[in-house]
């Protein structure tokens, strides 16, 4: 098997996406070489080639690839798949943007998101929204995946691989980038942060939640509350999280000070991981959490916000 | 300049999904069924684009079943001036849509095709771009704004970190991202006149297209649920959780 | 908040297998109108009413109307919603086409109006009135006030209210003091009218009022009373609101639930007389306002229907969701495994059910009535009259029973505010009250809708529902059903012959008459419902968990809603009995 790893990168850093992916295509075995193209990317090659477990970086190093436009990229990977058996990219807007039009190029299905690969050919993904697996087999020559990095490790970075330079150049001409806006990173909204740290009563008083703002510093949180830290005061009502505030289900919750009633459970239930910090052991929040933390919060918390 | 714009059906998001006990695939027996959101917007950017005097006929189109037939009338409802509609029992996957796409785009010569970013049945997030690299329309894909100007189209893209924006040459290929705009209703008067607008049916042969299988779903599960909560003793093995084994941060 | 989800497949299996709407738009030839239509129309209300109504309910609840000077505030975002309502044409729905209405069906309207009172009934009784104001223009309006009023009012531009209640004159409308003079011209009124819903709000530029009022050369009592149209601002000669007429809110009431809805105080004339348009004649007033009394009054039963589904959505969700104890091999339960909580989603279940069946029922016969021949229809009409006591007072009574189980599954989490089902217990608590308390309902039953005709209508239905006994044989387990269903009918053509027996008695034995007819009729319409179900499994159409969840669910009705009729009778025959004996001072023989 032959396979070639889409590195994501900004020409100047190589993304830790392209490490999540070149280990499921690990997975599948074989030869692994990464591409890498961009414009002024030679940096970014020499990233790569530290890549543990792969032969061969390739580099295609040209201003028509700078912004990694699907019209030029696209032929670019057609041209780079003969007798490659897999073409992978991370899942990620660039690599979802690219690759299906990949893969119809070279008259072959594309198989998105997987999350794990059973075997060369057949690899599972999320469908409905993450509410049902589909284990999907390919019946073309070439396999064409998308890799959502949740799925995956990332490999080791202690190779050095050959950096070989691609002379191809695809230039359209049909698209053309013209601007970018990058995000600020202030804190995040509730309802879309990946990560939300809460606090309920047991915080004592609003001054006590810059604890939890040191947490959300390090993960790039927001900071919730429960009604009842809202109703004492503490905090604003804006960030309630429950029934009657604000319904969030990020990747982590975490409930630090909040007994778990049941108007705020149903606020947060559905996060994909849930930790509480609570001195009280009964309190109904550790029978929905991942991980419970019995201790005090003042304590812990800051323990946390170090450790992180 | 005619647009086309896609609406597939697919299972309400409302629905809570049930996997099928022979783990052959989910449930859509009797369940509701309503047009993809993401369809949703595309169908009402061409329908804006039309009134802002940019667009002078937006079709609608769809693959599949005829029971397809009811989002299409949705379409026609919130403004799309005629349907075409692709009658097929057969699973479709999205390269063989992207093929009857690309005929349909070769008989209708559109100046714009809008499909949505990805539909909440498959998540696969990708009929737009194949049928860009099929027909050679550049792509403008996760769209959350498009503004056409005479022989070229800029197109704003969410893209990871931020937004992007491209010059693309028409005509193109777009697909919606969910903040491009906010469908509007059908209304009642707009419902009534749906009915008489026209909806043409045809088929895979009629196209001349060969479908041809890629790949097959060899099962499909329920997600692991989640697992009964553990306790750790402290801050460390919290963090180390989290970083290892929950991978979250 | 709960959420809501439109119960799509009981509409249609209502529409389609109960009531046979196809069949009956094919014999019209109903040109494009059918229940594929009905199911879009209804899909597109879901998706309005959950993305606008659904949330505004509870702002509405915390947030009530207020009155600042003499103009009312609604609730904020309220006017938003509206103006995506009437962007959507709903206000237009069952309108004549004549003025901008799309002519659909009563049936439709009914069905929509469902889905708009699960989601926020206090936003729903302003464009509920403007539709009782639409109807009583277009069927006796004069030609000028049509033109100058109905197409505002169908499309939800303006508003419409109904001014009949006063302080002394509440049941009794005979007692109404509000005057109106012809002067120069013109008609002048001055008066005042209490509990106006919608009175006043800021959504639209006009609101077009129907007052009821008193010439000086009035006969007394209901024969004496005249209606107008009262516009908050005078047209100009280009049909726009200009000036202000002599017209104002005097204050709001502060009531016990559908606080989203201001209930206005109103003063017409404080200056030199608010100036009103005669509909009709003279005199009439009261008479027209009857003949849309069958709508509003069958209006608010649909309102009951949609508090119960919205109330036991919620209780379902919650008791699917909160786990309480563990059974004997030590797994925590979720309360829905526990009996007497499956008894009472099933109390709610079937109970709205039943009320569905009759509200669209009842409001389908308006549509049939439409389509019928001239001869036809007043057999119709009978129908309709006697539907309507049933659908209002027993539909809304039944209300207060299920809202008060969604608490009661809920525990003392109902109790608390945060929880939202309280508010479906305060909202609803109106429905027996408002378009005639029940004691009104069940004296119209008794005394106009059975004594006076002697019970022929009474008998009409009942040979009815023996057809549906007879029709019962073809199914194998026939022998509950039907014989719950006969044994209900025996109680009611008793209750009948009592009531002929002792006229003098009606009143004591009203309310429960009504409630007799109220639970043989849904369990008549849960037995059809049952057949329908049954044949449809047979041709194994449709969706089996659906159908057979019906079954059961029709089976339940028959047990535990079906056989109160036995009580409802054994009161009936204890007559004025005991109700009457005491003398008004001994009701205070404990304190006195």
């Amino acid at each position: 098997m032959s396979i070639l790893v889409i590195a994501e990168h900004d020409n100047d850093t190589l993304k830790s996406a392209t490490l999540n992916t070149v280990t499921a295509a690990l997975q599948i075995g074989g030869d692994v070489a990464v591409l890498v193209a961009g414009s002024g990317c030679q940096s970014v090659a020499e990233q790569a080639a530290k890549i543990s477990g792969i032969s061969k970086v390739l580099v295609a190093d040209n201003p028509a690839y700078e912004k990694f436009l699907a019209e030029n990229m696209m032929p670019l990977i057609v041209e780079l798949s003969a007798g490659k058996t897999h073409l992978l990219a991370p899942a990620t807007t660039s690599g979802k943007n690219i690759m299906p039009g990949v893969a119809a190029l070279l008259d072959v299905a594309q198989i998105s998101e997987i999350i794990s690969v059973e075997s060369a050919d057949t690899f599972q993904r999320p469908i409905y929204a993450g509410n049902a697996i589909a284990t999907v087999q390919s019946l073309d020559a070439i396999k064409v995946l998308t890799v959502r990095t949740t799925g995956f490790d990332e490999t080791a970075v202690a190779g050095s691989a050959e950096i070989e330079a691609v002379a191809t150049v695809c230039d359209s001409g049909k698209s053309r980038f013209v601007t970018e806006e990058v995000v600020a990173s202030e804190r995040p909204e509730l309802t879309s942060a990946k990560v939300i740290i809460s606090g309920g009563r047991g915080m004592g008083n609003g001054e006590n939640f810059s604890l939890l703002e040191a947490v959300a510093d390090k993960l790039g949180a927001a900071v919730g509350a429960s009604r009842a830290a809202v109703d004492a005061g503490f905090v604003s009502n804006d960030m309630q999280v429950g029934q009657t505030g604000k319904i969030v289900a990020p990747e982590l919750y975490i409930a630090v000070g909040i007994s778990g009633a049941i108007q705020h459970l149903a606020g947060m239930k559905d996060s994909k991981v849930i930790v509480a910090i609570n001195k009280d052991e009964d309190a109904p929040i550790f029978s929905i959490a991942d991980y419970g933390l019995v201790a005090d919060l003042f304590e812990v918390v800051p323990q946390l916000a170090e450790q992180l | 300049m005619k647009v086309l714009v896609t609406v597939k059906r697919v299972i309400d998001y409302n629905v809570k999904v049930r996997v099928k006990a022979d783990n052959s695939g989910v449930d859509l027996n009797n369940v509701k069924m309503a047009m993809n959101p993401f369809c949703e917007i595309a169908v009402e950017e061409a329908i804006r684009l039309k009134e802002a005097g940019v667009a002078t006929e937006v079709v609608a189109v769809s693959l599949g079943p005829k029971a397809c037939q009811e989002q299409l009338r949705t379409a026609l409802a919130l403004g799309a001036d005629r349907a075409i509609h692709v009658e097929t029992e057969q699973e479709l996957e999205s390269l063989n849509v992207a093929k009857l796409l690309a005929k349909i785009v070769e008989i209708e010569q559109p100046g714009m095709v809008i499909l949505g970013k990805q539909s909440i049945d498959t998540d696969n997030n990708q009929t737009g771009q194949m049928l860009a690299a099929l027909t050679g329309m550049p792509q403008g894909t996760f769209a959350s704004k498009i503004v056409i100007n005479d022989d070229k189209a800029l197109v704003t893209r969410e893209v990871d970190g931020g937004l992007q924006t491209i010059e693309l040459n028409m005509p193109i290929i777009a697909t919606t991202d969910l903040r491009l705009n906010e469908p509007r209703y059908a209304s009642l008067p707009n419902i009534m006149k749906a009915k008489r607008k026209p909806l043409a049916v045809k088929t895979v042969e009629e196209l001349g297209v060969t479908l041809k299988e890629h790949s097959k779903i060899v099962s499909v599960n329920a997600p692991a649920e989640r697992q009964a909560g553990i306790k750790v003793a402290d801050v460390a093995e919290l963090v180390d959780k989290l970083k290892n084994e929950a991978k979250v941060i | 908040m709960s959420n809501y989800q439109h119960p799509y497949k009981e509409a249609n299996f209502v529409i389609r297998h109960l009531l046979h709407f196809d069949q009956f738009c094919e014999a019209y030839s109903w040109d494009e109108i059918n229940s594929d239509l009905t199911a879009v129309v209804l899909a597109e209300a879901e998706k309005f009413a959950v993305n606008y109504l659904l949330e505004l309910n509870r702002q509405g609840d915390l947030q009530a109307a207020y009155l600042q000077g003499d103009k009312v505030f609604e609730t904020p975002g309220f006017a938003r919603a509206y103006q995506q309502f009437i962007a959507q044409g709903w206000p237009s729905l069952s309108a004549t086409e004549a003025y901008g209405g799309q002519g659909l069906p009563n049936l439709l309207s009914v069905a929509c109006n469902e889905i708009w009172q699960s989601t926020n009934l206090a936003f729903s009784l302003c464009p509920l009135l403007g539709q009782g104001a639409i109807t009583a223009i277009a069927e006796h309006g004069s030609e000028a006030l049509k033109q100058q009023f109905l197409a505002k009012l169908i499309s939800g531009e303006w508003t419409g209210t109904m001014n009949l209640t006063e302080a002394g004159a509440g049941s009794d409308l005979a007692a109404i003091n509000t005057r109106a003079e012809y002067i120069d011209g013109e008609y002048k009124i001055s008066g005042q009218k209490i509990f106006i819903t919608w009175g006043d709000h800021q959504m639209t530029d006009n609101i077009i009022h129907l007052v009821l009022a008193r010439l000086p050369d009035a006969p007394v009592g209901v024969k004496g009373i005249s209606l107008f149209v009262v516009p908050k601002f005078l047209l100009d000669a280009q049909g726009n609101p200009a000036a202000e007429n002599d017209l104002r809110c005097l204050s709001l009431e502060h009531k016990m639930g559908i606080h989203g809805s201001p209930t206005c105080v109103m003063s017409y004339g404080d200056k030199d007389g608010a100036i009103g348009y005669l509909v009709g004649e003279k005199h009439h007033g009261l008479g027209y306002m009857f003949s849309m009394m069958n709508h509003a009054r069958q209006g608010v039963g649909v309102q009951g229907l949609g508090i119960s589904e919205r109330a036991y959505q919620a209780a379902l969700e919650y008791a699917g969701g909160r786990v309480q104890g563990r059974d004997k091999a030590g797994n925590s339960m979720r309360i829905i495994e526990f009996a007497d909580v499956r008894r009472m989603l099933m109390m709610m279940k079937s109970g709205t059910e039943a009320m569905r069946a009759l509200c669209y029922y009842a409001g389908f016969k308006a549509d049939q009535k439409a389509a019928a021949t001239e001869q036809q229809k007043s057999a119709i009409q009978a129908q309709i009259s006697f539907l309507t006591p049933i659908v209002k007072g027993w539909c809304t009574e039944l209300t207060q029973e299920l809202v008060s189980l969604a608490m009661q599954v809920y525990g003392g989490a109902g109790y608390i505010e945060e929880a939202g089902v309280a508010q479906h217990v305060r909202d609803a608590r109106i429905l027996t009250i408002y378009e005639g308390t029940t004691g009104i309902q069940a004296l119209d039953l008794t005394h106009r809708k059975t004594l006076f005709d002697k019970a022929l209508q009474a008998r009409q239905i009942f040979k009815e529902i023996q057809q549906t006994i007879d029709d019962l044989a073809v199914l194998d387990q026939r022998c509950y059903l039907s014989r719950a269903l006969t044994d209900a009918l025996n109680d009611a053509q008793e209750a009948v012959t009592w009531l002929l027996e002792n006229p003098d008695q009606g009143g004591s034995v009203a309310a429960n008459y009504l409630q007799l007819w109220g639970y043989l009729m849904g369990g008549w319409l849960m037995a059809k419902s049952h057949l329908a179900a049954w044949q449809q499994l047979q041709l194994d159409a449709g969706d089996s968990d659906y159908l057979n969840a019906k079954l059961v669910t029709c089976k339940f009705y028959t047990q535990h809603f079906l056989v109160r009729t036995q009580a409802c009778l054994a009161s009936i025959r204890a007559g004025s009995d005991a109700i009457m004996a005491l003398s008004e001072q001994q009701f205070f023989s404990h304190v006195n």
